[in-house]
């Protein structure tokens, strides 16, 4: 269980990086993947963009996401060429290099893409809406979960809670009913204590990995953004439903609890992780 | 042999072979009888054919595996007998026939009590008739051959045993004359205690069966031949005669069995695809001009003139068997059921039960009435019903009824259309064919509005899109232009198909505004250089054509651009190429010119 959880956080940080809250677990140096970048020459690069030219086009963009924020002065010509649209090739690294450069002026030329009939170009769109962020990538995530690729629906969801959107709290508990597992660690991201509520009453209908993500996003909400007696409500339903599984979780949570935060939620888990047997060897 | 009885003279080994017996025409079945013209079949009706036949009160008798169930139309009178028949049972006015275990019997049809039972000397029931107290029976060998006719009085007498090589088919009997259809065309006339013909009859349609239809008798083959004082012009086509046109239907159906067959005990598909209807008071016309049409699950009401569908049931189970009443239909299915629906409107008259499933099912109207009923919906709703029945067997039917529901004009046919081209639940061949239908629809535009409005929404359980194509034809060729922003819509909708996307593009050509330029132009951005599929390429070319006709210049710019573009797949480089204007001289080049 403890490394299905952790897989899920590891999609979750490759999605999220950047933009929100990565789980302290998966935290990975992010400086040992930065590389040494050559002085970007706008001028140059906006030319071989506009050449017509597949490989000088794919190249410009490669430098452009390579660059990312760096490149910047970039942005509308990449939301042009995203706009005037070319082929699938061009457009797959354009829509990365939309994601790399983060300016939420992309969503509005990304978001077409997230309807687009090429699903290498919708997941695309997807993963680059959750990075450029804003209120049209917002809007164009929620009407993603109503998608026909369950691919976009599973990135649409993530990137909801990454983009702290409480608005598509109904669609994403919606979505989570019908199986899009991705909805509940947005879910546990973005619901208040009486949403959290809602969300752990669904516990024993959900398989409880899924369960588990979304609880593993409330637990470690950061104290002043959730209180300890909401956190201990859901300590109490892990502790209620006894089964080793949630022992294990639980034990997992009490290893990663921060030392400074609350003692009185640790007391708790500790407690459970006690009644439910949980901390025993996992025999994982 | 057994001892036979003829006419109250004891006579042994008596049989008629076809030959060799003289008085009045001859023998019975003779090959060389010369074609009187009709005279004796018309002096045989003058004296007996305004004898009364008595009525029977509408029965069903269903064939199980332990024996027969019976019960009277009107619910009354159910009863059962066990032992095993090994044929289909006939009914005879109030007689009901049948043979089993070696033997032929008739009993009372409103009790079970036997009337007589002989020695079937191996032979299965073929058919029987009643005058009210004598019954006649053609019996025959389960493989054909082996005919013989005999005529039975309620004491168990056997008052006429002829034998003959052709196939005999079903008799009746009226004033002590036995009619016997045989060899396909002939009708002879047989007196009881005779083995002489006193009357023969030569039909130009095909004839297996004499048949009591209310207080007439029928010869029936392909169509139905009244006995009455015009019989003697039978061989002009002019005698009183009721005939269903010819039409193509599900399965090709049949009006009458072929009474020289034994019919087997268990129903086959041939009693499941069959024609049912009554001769109006004339015997010249069908009752109500209606006929009903079953294919298994399904009946159709139809119209004997112009062969329009009137009604549509869909019941729970394959009919077996039924018979047309006055005012309309009692249909046996296999559970044993039997629908009484009405010939009109197909309302739901009620039904009676047999009480358990049946193998085969015989039913004679005889002088019940089917009356009122309630109605289950308009004619679109019940096809639509039909069509839905998810049973392959069904699929023949289903296409039939699916054609006749397109020719209707009514604007609730094309929701019907639309729901059944959505729905998972209709069969992909028919779903195809509603698309097709759908197509072609002038009318119901306001639910193709509704039904474009609809578009796959994974969170609202949409999980179908609309049939975007023939919905896009009809309200172009409709030029609805309201249509325009749902259609654009779909362009960018990648639940739907290539093929839908093209029809709504080429739709676009013709109805699309200003107001859909952005829908548009995005669809022909993203898709110029990655539409990989034929549709797709012509949708691209189409949207062009509708961007330089609303997208001003603008819009030109844009294709010209695209044109240019190496990027550009090189299928809709050619079709811009051909849809665009030819490109404005500037002055400087006119005047270089």
């Amino acid at each position: 269980m403890k490394r299905n959880t952790l897989a899920r956080l590891a999609i979750l940080t490759v999605l999220v990086s950047g933009a929100g809250w990565v789980p302290a677990a998966s935290a990975a140096p992010k400086a040992a993947k930065a590389k040494p970048k050559a002085a970007l020459d706008a001028a140059a690069l906006r030319a071989e963009l506009e050449s017509g030219d597949e490989a000088r086009m794919l190249a410009a963009l490669e430098r452009v996401a390579e660059a990312g924020e760096a490149a910047k002065a970039l942005t509308p010509d990449v939301e042009a060429l995203l706009r005037r649209g070319a082929s699938a090739k061009v457009i797959r690294a354009a829509l990365t290099a939309a994601g790399a450069l983060r300016q939420e002026s992309s969503s509005a030329a990304v978001a077409p893409y997230l309807r687009h009939r090429d699903e290498g170009l919708r997941r695309g769109a997807a993963r680059a809406l959750v990075k450029t962020g804003g209120t049209a990538a917002v809007k164009a995530l929620r009407a993603a979960l109503r998608s026909p690729d369950a691919g976009v629906r599973g990135v649409a969801a993530s990137g909801l809670g990454a983009l702290g959107a409480r608005e598509a709290l109904p669609d994403l508990f919606t979505a989570l009913d019908r199986r899009v597992d991705e909805a509940a660690t947005s879910i546990g991201q973005l619901c208040e204590p009486e949403e959290c509520e809602k969300f752990a009453a669904r516990l024993g209908k959900l398989p409880f990995e899924v369960m588990t993500s979304g609880f593993d996003q409330i637990l470690f909400r950061a104290p002043e953004k959730m209180s300890d007696d909401a956190k201990l409500r859901i300590v109490d339903r892990l502790r209620e439903l006894g089964t080793a599984e949630a022992g294990k979780f639980l034990a997992d949570v009490a290893g990663r609890w921060p030392a400074s935060w609350s003692k009185r939620v640790k007391q708790a888990i500790d407690a459970a992780v006690k009644a439910t047997g949980g901390g025993a060897e996992a025999d994982d | 042999m057994r001892r036979l009885v003829i006419g109250g003279a004891a006579l042994l080994g008596l049989t008629a072979c076809g030959s060799g017996m003289q008085g009045g025409l001859g023998s019975a079945f003779s090959p060389t009888w010369q074609n009187d013209g009709g005279k004796s079949i018309g002096a045989l009706a003058q004296r007996i054919a305004k004898a009364q036949l008595p009525v029977g009160r509408g029965l069903a008798v269903g064939v199980t595996t332990s024996g027969l169930v019976v019960i009277g139309l009107d619910g009354s009178a159910k009863w059962s007998r066990a032992g095993a028949v090994d044929a289909r049972p006939a009914i005879a006015g109030d007689v009901v026939v049948a043979t089993g275990g070696g033997r032929v019997f008739a009993l009372d049809a409103r009790t079970g009590k036997p009337f007589w039972s002989l020695s079937s000397e191996g032979r299965s029931l073929r058919g029987a008739g009643d005058d009210g107290r004598v019954t006649a029976v053609t019996l025959g060998g389960r493989g054909g051959g082996d005919s013989v006719v005999i005529a039975v009085d309620r004491s168990g007498r056997e008052l006429l045993h002829l034998e003959a090589k052709p196939e005999l088919g079903a008799p009746a009997v009226l004033a002590d004359t036995v009619l016997v259809p045989w060899s396909g065309q002939y009708v002879s006339a047989v007196r009881l205690g005779s083995r002489d013909e006193t009357a023969r009859l030569l039909l130009r349609d095909k004839v297996t069966r004499v048949m009591q239809i209310g207080p007439h008798l029928y010869f029936g083959g392909m169509s139905l031949t009244r006995f009455d004082d015009r019989i003697d012009q039978a061989g002009a086509n002019r005698a009183t005669q009721a005939v269903l046109p010819t039409r193509p239907l599900p399965g090709e159906p049949r009006l009458i069995d072929d009474g020289t067959r034994v019919a087997p005990p268990v129903a086959n598909a041939r009693d499941s695809i069959h024609l049912y209807a009554r001769p109006a008071a004339d015997g010249a016309h069908f009752a109500g001009d209606r006929y009903a049409a079953t294919y298994y699950r399904i009946a159709m009401g139809l119209a004997v003139d112009s062969g329009a569908l009137g009604w549509v049931r869909t019941l729970p189970a394959p009919v077996l068997g039924g018979d047309a009443a006055e005012g309309g239909f009692a249909l046996c299915d296999a559970t044993g059921r039997v629908w009484l629906i009405g010939a009109e409107q197909g309302t739901d008259a009620g039904s009676v039960s047999l009480g358990e499933p049946v193998q085969s099912c015989v039913v004679s109207a005889g002088s019940f009435t089917v009356a009122g009923g309630k109605s289950l919906g308009s004619l679109a709703e019940q096809v639509e019903h039909a069509v839905e029945l998810d049973d392959a067997q069904m699929v023949t039917a289903q296409g039939f009824l699916l054609e006749r529901l397109g020719s209707l004009s009514d604007p609730v046919v094309t929701k019907v259309l639309i729901d059944l081209a959505s729905s998972t639940r209709t069969p992909p061949a028919l779903a195809e064919a509603a698309r097709k239908l759908l197509a072609g629809r002038r009318s119901g535009a306001e639910y193709m509005l509704e039904a474009l409005g609809r578009e796959y929404d994974f969170l609202s359980d949409v999980l179908r899109p609309p049939p975007v194509a023939p919905l896009a034809d009809a309200l172009a060729a409709m030029d609805r232009k309201d249509a325009a922003p749902l259609l654009a819509r779909h362009l960018n909708d990648p639940a739907d198909s290539p093929e839908d996307i093209e029809h709504a593009a080429r739709a676009l050509v013709k109805l699309a505004s200003p107001a859909e330029l952005e829908e548009i132009r995005s669809f022909f951005s993203l898709y110029r250089a990655t539409a990989e599929r034929p549709p797709l390429v012509a949708a691209v070319i189409a949207a062009a054509e509708t961007l330089l006709r609303i997208g001003g210049a603008e819009g030109e710019k844009l294709v010209r651009s695209a044109a240019a573009d190496p990027l550009t797949r090189p299928d809709v480089r050619v079709g811009l190429d051909g849809v665009l204007p030819p490109a404005k001289t500037t002055a400087a080049e006119s005047t270089a010119d």
